[in-house]
This record gives structure tokens, sequence and C-alpha cells, in this order.
């Protein structure tokens, strides 16, 4: 059941082993090579060799170039060579081994050893100390098992990375299946693409297929839910307001007060539904899936246009202040019920005279956001409901908020519109009075439109009268 | 007075529907399915369809797709409120106008004579007059349309707009203005009608000198290219 684990298990061990294996073939090829240095023959030619070239050394820069040489010596050979006098003294002042010592002791240097000659001292002998080969000294000096160790590691290296890949590809792919769903392509299954692999990342998987399919499922059953509320709330809605012509037929001319409050009320509960069903479908994630470029400065300066004549009726008005073209990716309905939503709140509670100012901005600082702003000159909004604001059905001032009409949910909406499109909306009261509404949408905007002026969109007034004559 | 066919699977809608129609000067019949409606559309004797986009077996949308080729007697969809897609394939099919449900029959009342004005097409005050302008030609008298010689079978909306369009050849048309001119009403957000109209006139008029006849001017409106 564990295949994973066990997978991981023998990969590391094998690894392992290799890794050991190799560098103990290379301690041993080593200690083999030490040996045959150690043969009498060898050893002999080797000592003769360097004592010519110390002897050259010594006779062409004295005692200082033989010290230099001897060091360089001593850095790179694995085994020391003593350069001793008769006076048992090495060269460089390091201790000798007791062989040596004893060898001196006895004194029996055979004539023919090589030796080194210096004019005014005695002749010094070359000995290779084989006792002072240590592990420090061999891990002082790595070049000497340099070869079989690079080897060994870039064996292991090898494995641990096929390793590595297999058990991280999956995961990658995982990755990129949950990033699809993300952006609404719930028909993404990642099992079919692991082939035959039977593992616990194989069975994970499998799992998360299982999840993706019941969510398709749900989203699907969702929708159709949607469309039956929608159908079965609005039949009777339809066939009240029908009725209520028909009503206002025969009563030719009479209590038309009472039926046309009759037709705002049912207004009312049909924009209530639609707007039910709008947060609905935002929040399934069904609108998340259609982009197309959308002309934000375009779509900013026709929702104006609009408010701003309703608004003129009564002596309010709506104006951009500042624009910047930019297209985005998104989801047209969606973004323009959004700005007309928050507009409309601002509509409402905007004091008698004064205006509501939109302006559209590139984030200073901050590349491929753009800010949004939508402020009104009204009372502003308690601060502990500002943190609710967003909510459905929150209202701040019950009595007022349904007199002018507000249902709660607008901004409910418009917040979670900006939230598929990526993007933030926030709320604070200024300082001299009014709401403040800013929106943070993430941009990609072409290259070649980026005019730092103002646009000028037509029919909308771009300066700013903050106050209209009452 | 003008023959109206009401197709909804809501019998008491349609039953309130057709009194209050009645009184304001229409003969209504009615189709409470799909397969019904069809069969008597195509008897041809309606001046207007007004068909619900959700009915029972046959959909408002299929009856549309069986009816149009053959027969360009004008069509009002019935969608339901907030499903755009439901608006531009009811245009793409050929309707003449589409009026989200629940609405106000007010408003429908509207539509229908704006429809029916479109459809019986006054000659305007000039009388019968025939446009030409390069490979087309539209008679106003019997509003019809032949490109290259050949007759174009257009609705009575598609043929306003193109008249609309042809008769400014060479300007732009706002959208606005084209939607009062062409469809008799004031043009509303999310409003896709007018694009819709375009985009059947110009499949069936095919492109000038391998171009797009009717070119779309963003954010402002149309226009017919002079040729």
């Amino acid at each position: 059941m564990h295949r994973l684990f066990w997978k991981i298990f023998i990969s590391f061990w094998a690894a392992l082993i290799l890794f050991s294996a190799t560098t103990m073939f290379a301690a041993s090829h080593f200690v083999d090579r030490l040996r045959q240095r150690q043969e009498a023959t060898p050893l002999r030619q080797r000592i003769l060799q360097d004592t010519v070239r110390g002897q050259s050394i010594a006779d062409r820069s004295g005692l200082p170039g033989l010290e230099r040489w001897l060091r360089r010596l001593n850095r790179h050979e694995l085994v020391p060579m003593l350069l001793v006098n008769r006076r048992g003294a090495d060269l460089l002042g390091r201790p000798l081994p007791p062989a040596v010592l004893q060898r001196l002791a006895r004194g029996n240097f055979p004539a023919r050893r090589p030796r080194i000659l210096l004019p005014g001292h005695s002749p010094y002998f070359l000995f290779p100390d084989f006792q002072g080969v240590t592990l420090a000294r061999l891990i002082g000096r790595p070049h000497v098992i340099m070869l079989p160790l690079v080897l060994a590691a870039v064996v292991s290296g090898l494995v641990c990375l096929a390793l590595a890949r297999y058990l991280t590809a999956p995961i990658g792919r995982l990755r990129r299946a949950t990033e699809a769903y993300a952006s609404g392509q719930l028909s993404e299954r990642v099992a079919p693409s692991l082939g035959g692999r039977k593992d616990e990342i194989a069975d994970f998987a499998r799992a998360f297929d299982q999840m993706a399919q019941h969510l398709q499922e749900l989203m699907a059953s969702q929708r159709q839910l949607l469309s039956d509320v929608s159908h079965e709330l609005r039949s009777p809605l339809a066939r009240l307001q029908v009725a209520l012509g028909l009503a206002r037929q025969r009563a030719e001319g009479r209590a038309a007060p009472e039926f046309d409050r009759i037709e705002l009320e049912a207004e009312r509960l049909n924009d209530l539904i639609g707007q039910l069903l709008s947060l609905a479908r935002i929040e399934a994630g069904v609108a998340a899936t259609q982009r197309e470029p959308v002309d934000l400065s375009e779509l900013l300066a026709t929702v104006a246009a609009d408010a701003d004549f309703e608004a003129r009726s009564r002596n309010r008005a709506v104006t951009v202040v500042r624009s910047v073209a930019a297209v985005i990716p998104g989801h047209a309905t969606l973004l323009r019920s959004a700005i007309e939503n928050i507009v409309r709140n601002a509509l409402r509670h905007t004091a008698e005279g004064s205006a509501v100012t939109l302006s559209l901005e590139r984030e200073a600082g901050r590349d491929g956001w753009l800010a949004l702003s939508i402020r009104d000159h009204g009372p502003g909004v308690p601060e502990k409901f500002l943190p609710h604001l967003f909510e459905p059905f929150v209202r701040v001032d019950d009595a007022r908020d349904r007199s002018s009409g507000g249902y709660g949910l607008g901004l409910a909406i418009a917040k979670r519109a900006i939230g598929v499109h990526g993007g933030t909306v926030t709320a604070a009261n200024e300082p001299d009075g009014g709401l403040h509404v800013r929106i943070r949408l993430p941009a990609t905007v072409p290259a070649a439109a980026q005019p730092p002026a103002v646009a000028d969109p037509p029919g909308v007034r771009t300066h700013a009268p903050p106050a209209l004559p009452p | 007075m003008d023959h109206i066919l009401l197709a909804d699977d809501d019998m008491e809608l349609g039953e309130m529907l057709t009194q209050y129609l009645g009184a304001e000067g229409f003969a209504v019949d009615t189709a409470h399915d799909g397969e019904t409606a069809l069969t008597m559309a195509r008897a041809g004797t309606y001046d207007l369809v007004i068909l619900d986009v959700m009915m029972p077996r046959i959909g408002g949308f299929d009856v549309l797709r069986a009816l149009r080729p053959r027969s360009l007697v004008p069509v009002l969809m019935l969608t339901a409120r907030g499903e755009d897609v439901d608006s531009i394939v009811g245009l793409e099919l050929g309707a003449d106008d589409y009026l989200a449900k629940p609405c106000n029959p007010r408003v429908l009342v509207a539509r229908i004579h704006a429809i029916l004005r479109r459809a019986a097409g006054g000659c305007g005050p000039a009388g019968p007059e025939v446009l030409t302008l390069g490979d087309v030609e539209l008679h106003t008298g019997t509003r019809c349309v032949r490109c290259h010689g050949q007759q174009v079978l257009l609705t009575s909306t598609e043929y306003s707009v193109f008249e609309a369009l042809l008769r400014a050849a060479g300007r732009v048309v706002s959208k606005a203005q084209l939607s009062e001119q062409a469809l008799g009403r004031v043009l509303t957000p999310y409003d896709r009608s007018l694009d819709m109209h375009v985009s059947s006139l110009r499949r069936k008029l095919g492109p000038l000198h391998g171009d797009e006849r009717i070119k779309t001017v963003r954010g402002v409106g149309y226009q017919y290219v002079r040729p």
C-alpha cells in the first residue's frame, strides 16, 4: 500500500549505498597507490628525483629557496617529505617519527643515500614520513582523492535528481490543475496524465479528480437551481405585473397612485430577485470564466453619464474628474454593475446640490494596478459600520436606506464582482464628510495607451464642480 | 386589427396578456408549447409572434430556428432577466427584439407597436424610393434589399437598421441615434440588440471589396462604408 514510502526509502537507501561504495572504492584505490609508493624501487626513485630537484633549487636560491620548495611540497603531497640533517632536525621544524630518529641515533646512513648539499651546512636527507599520513592531513589536501569523490557525488546527485523529479513532477501537475480550477476550468483531470503510476501521489491525484468531479456536478446543479429559482420566482411576478396592467385598464384612471405604488414595489421585488441571482451567480463562480477586453475608462464614462442624467432631476450630479485609458481583461457586465452599484449608492447619500466624483488612475508606485475612486458628499457612514458595508443586507440606517431605495445588496455584489477580477474594494469616511470608496484592480494596459494626460470621454464633463447651485 | 401569436407555457399569464393586449387593440392567439407555436406560426397569418424562451419540449430558440429561414414574421423574444446570453442568442437567430421577463405590460405594448411599425414600414413623406449605393439596392416601397442583384431576406428590424445606416452611408451613426431611428426606443445599458442586428446584416450582405461593409466605431456607433 505504501508504495511511495518504499520508493523513497529504497531510493534514498540505494543512493546512500552507492555513495558509500564509491567512496570506499576511492579510499581503497588511494590506499593501493600509497602502498605502491612504499615499495622499495619506486620509493627510492622518488627520493632520488626529489633530492636532485632540491639540490638544484638549493644551488640556485640557497636555504630560503629550499624552505619554500619544501613547504610547497608539503602542501601538495599527502606523504610528508622530511628534510633532515645529521643532528636530527627537520628544515621546517616538524617532529620526526621514531623510526627516523632511531636510524639517526644509529647513525647508519648508507653512503649512497642521496643528499642535498648546502655550503656551510651539514648534508640534508629526504625521508618520506608514512606515519605522518593522518585523516586531518588527507582532509586538508582533498585534491589527492578528488576524482573519485567527484564521481561519487555526481553519480549520487544524478540518482537523487531523478528521484526528486519523479516525486515532484506529479505534484507540479496537481498544482497546474488546481490553478485551472481556480480559473474556472473544472473539467481538468490529473490522474490520466500520470499513466500507470500506482502510489500515494497517484491515489492523491485520483482523490483530487473525484473532488473536481464532485465540484463540477455541484456547480452544474447550482446553476440549474439558480435558473429554476429565477423562473419560479419570476413567473408569479410576471402574472402580477400583467394583472396590474389589466386592473389599470379597468380602473380607467382611478386609484392611479396606488397602482403606481404596486408597480414600483413589484419592480423593486424584481430588482431584488435579480440582485440575489447575480450575487449567487458570482459566488458560484459562473461569471469567472468569461473574459473579454473591457475598456474601463469608457465604462466609467457611460456609467457616469447615465447616473448623471438621473441625478440632474434630483439636483445632484455625477462627474468624472480624472480618467486614464485602461483596458483590462474582465467581465463587462459584472464590472459595470459593480461600478454602477457603488455610484448609485453614493448618489443616494450625497447631499442635495453636491456631486459624486469619480476618478480612474494608475496607482502611483505600484505598476499594473488601477485605482478607481468614488466619492460622495453626504453624511458618510458610522465608523463601526465601515467593515460591514460590503456584506449582504447590511443597513446603516434602516429607515433612511429603505426610503431611498437601498436593498443592502448592491455593495455586496460590487465587492464580489471586483473580487472576481482580482481586485479589492475599501471604504473610508473623508474628514470633510462623505464616503470615499476605493476600488483597486489589477490592470493589463497596452503599452501604447499610456497617456499621462487626462482622458476626455465624450459627453462627460472632466472638470469638477464640487457643488451645484441649489 | 393586428394579429399576434403569443407562445408562453404559463397559461394564466397567457390568458391575462390576451385580455390586456385585446384591450390595447390586438387579436391574440396563444400557444402553450413550442410545437403548437411552430405549427401556428408557420400557418403564416400573424403580424407578430411573441416567443417565450423557456417552454417545455421545444424552447423558444428552437421554434425561432425552425421558423427563420423561410418566414420573416416579426418575432419578439421574452427572455429571463439577467441572462444576457439568451438575448444574444435570440437576436442571432433572427429575432426582431427581446424583452426581459417579468416585464411591464406597457413596455411590451410599446415594443409591439415599434416592431409592427417597422414591419408595416411607412414609405416616408417622399413616397417609395430606391436607394442605390454600390452593389446594394434598397426599395423603401416593397422594403426589399438586393445585393449584386440577388434579393437578401432581412427581418423588418434588420431592414430598418440597414436603411438608417445606408441613408447615412460614409458617416458614423451613434448607437443611441440608431436605436431611436431603427428600433424606435431609447438605448439602454446592456442592450446588445444593435450589435446583433448589425452582425446579422454583415453576414447576410457579405463583405464589400473583401472588407467589412459596416464598420464598428468603438465607443461611438456604426458606419456603412461608402464604396
